[in-house]
């Protein structure tokens, strides 16, 4: 546990802040929906209110993230978010197509949802066309990827963030400055075992240090790539849960921890992990932490 | 070939590796510009060098160093694993029979001017440390490759005291030939470059045709290749245009002008724009030699 030399930026989003020394704010998670393509809306409504009252319970901030994987999908889950999610709650889209990105900003615009929206992701893939979409239609705030396929040390990280690594004209920091979005969420890409896997951690305090700004991953998936896990089929859960605690134990301000459904394990943990941090920030460094924090909501 | 040839890379394909939780290979760039290579008639063909920008295709996989906006100079610069053979290996199964293969050293002194020196603070012993880097380098390429070329552009602006010196740590008793590549103007350093430890000497005489005069004194001396077709305009010379320029040269050289290539590496250039050239290099040399 630690505290960083450099100023770090707080982002807020519709009422949730990012960012901050660690214990200021709590980690925020982000669970996701719609993994597998086609919405199923009745489920996902179920698992987004139970993630909702935890939240509520523990005060760690909790954030649906909504796949969308087809054009099709894209009116009928953005109705979903305006007609089911809590008026102001924010929420993110995640989108691998960069077509398919630009459809979902014009729709988001269409609804007046944009100042709730964090978008899914920028990276060294995107387009001219993205570009344009993003300044026309910008949305609250944006994790960036700091995938960098040539490097996949932290240093390949602030690389890919600093100037593109030769894969983009500029940095990924500039592109994103440029189309008008100043909050910004880094995610340190976490990658398969034997990829480096411990870099998507090691460089969160790393990004940091070097930019003040918030910064996550979404570790998880290094579980679901650690395929000799497959042997262990009651441990494999707790693994994939027990994963996301690293992130604020390495001064990270997020969690992508996976389904929503799993919610109920991951924000406990969660909210015990900050709990942690905070008692030590706190008497060390003489972080106090907000008044929503778990340590204040579920210490009494 | 130089080294460089510019193949457009699709950060898009890559990032789908990334989502799909699959490796990013970046074989099918390296095929690419092998393949356009053979495809225009080359004769000795490189891995076009379509991973990292000659600098950073180095330095990113050498102890020591950091790659910001420049290369930064963190420790010791060391050999930490080889750098460019197993894409030279790639190639080579690539490759038809009479085909040579060209494997491509960035020098220790334009890592050296190219770094941010952060550890060292001695212009000098910095270099060397580059040099024995990439002599170990050297000691695995020349098992799989016919040539080393090691690419030195910075000489043209600066020749240091002990330059002959620092190419001999790299090249001394490798078992396969050894070209210097310096672009630019080097018309103040012809003398020092006759006398480096190399077998063939590669400039950019098209671009700056007046090189030629200069070698006339020298001319036995040392191996040309000569830069024939240019690396910083997009205008395609013609057939004709080359041949002359060729002819010009052996009038020079004679029999020690033993390759034609680019003036430079051609990363800067269209896709189109560099492999026309590289036809018309190739048609030029079908006539200079009969064929």
């Amino acid at each position: 546990m630690f505290s960083f030399t450099k100023e770090q930026s707080v982002f807020e989003v519709s009422g949730v802040c990012f960012g901050g020394q660690p214990g200021m704010y709590p980690t925020v998670v982000f669970g996701g929906a719609f993994f597998k393509g086609e919405p199923d809306f009745e489920d996902a409504k179920k698992h987004l209110q139970t993630m909702l009252d935890l939240s509520k319970q523990t005060g760690t901030p909790a954030i649906p993230d909504f796949f969308i994987r087809k054009v099709e999908y894209i009116e009928p889950i953005i109705h979903f978010i305006d007609s089911v999610l809590p008026r102001k709650h924010p929420f993110s889209v995640d989108i691998i197509e960069p077509s398919l990105k630009v459809e979902t900003l014009e729709c988001l615009n269409k609804r007046k949802l944009l100042s709730r929206t964090i978008y899914n992701s920028i990276h060294i893939g995107i387009t001219k066309e993205e570009k344009e979409a993003l300044q026309n239609y910008t949305p609250a705030m944006a994790i960036i990827v700091a995938f960098n396929p040539k490097d996949k040390s932290p240093d390949g990280k602030i690389e890919v963030l600093e100037n593109g690594a030769h894969l983009t004209d500029v940095g990924l920091l500039e592109i994103s400055r440029k189309v008008g979005i100043e909050n910004i969420l880094v995610d340190s890409a976490a990658l398969a075992p034997g990829e480096n896997s411990g870099a998507a951690l090691a460089a969160i305090p790393v990004i940091k240090e070097e930019y003040g700004l918030p910064t996550g991953c979404a570790i998880h998936n290094v579980v679901e790539k650690s395929r000799w896990l497959h042997d262990f089929p009651f441990a494999k859960k707790t693994v994939d849960v027990a994963s996301n605690s690293g992130i604020p134990l390495f001064g990270g301000d997020y969690v992508i921890f996976g389904p929503l459904e799993n919610a109920q394990l991951v924000i406990p943990l969660i909210a015990w992990q900050d709990i942690l941090v905070s008692e030590y920030t706190e008497n060390y460094f003489g972080v106090t932490p907000v008044a929503s924090h778990p340590r204040r909501k579920l210490l009494k | 070939m130089i080294g460089s040839y510019p193949v457009q890379i699709e950060p898009m394909d890559v990032m789908h590796g990334y989502f799909e939780e699959k490796d990013v290979s970046w074989e099918p760039y390296i095929k690419k510009a092998v393949s356009d290579m053979l495809s225009a008639g080359i004769d000795v063909v490189s891995d076009g060098q379509t991973r990292d920008p000659f600098i950073q295709l180095f330095t990113r996989r050498l102890g020591g160093c950091r790659i910001r906006d420049r290369t930064e100079i963190m420790g010791n610069v060391e050999f930490t694993g080889s750098i460019t053979v197993d894409d030279q290996r790639f190639v080579k199964q690539l490759l038809p029979r009479k085909k040579q293969l060209l494997g491509v050293l960035t020098g220790p002194f334009t890592l050296m001017k190219s770094s941010v020196d952060l550890f060292y603070h001695d212009e000098k012993k910095l270099c060397f440390d580059f040099a024995a880097a990439l002599r170990k380098e050297a000691e695995e390429l020349q098992k799989h490759v016919d040539m080393i070329s090691i690419d030195e552009p910075f000489f043209s602006n600066e020749l240091p005291e002990y330059a002959e010196e620092l190419i001999g740590t790299i090249t001394k008793q490798l078992s396969c030939p050894v070209r210097l590549h310096v672009c630019g103007d080097v018309a103040r350093i012809v003398p020092r470059l006759v006398g480096m430890p190399v077998d063939i000497l590669s400039h950019e005489f098209k671009a700056s045709a007046h090189l030629l005069e200069l070698f006339r004194e020298y001319s036995a001396s040392k191996k040309i290749c000569l830069g024939s077709v240019r690396s910083d305009d997009a205008r395609v010379e013609s057939v004709e245009d080359i041949v002359a320029h060729i002819k010009k040269a052996q009038d020079i050289f004679g029999d020690h002008l033993v390759q034609i290539a680019p003036d430079c590496g051609q990363r800067l250039l269209p896709v189109q724009v560099a492999y026309q050239k590289l036809k018309h290099l190739v048609l030029a040399g079908e006539i200079i030699n009969g064929r």
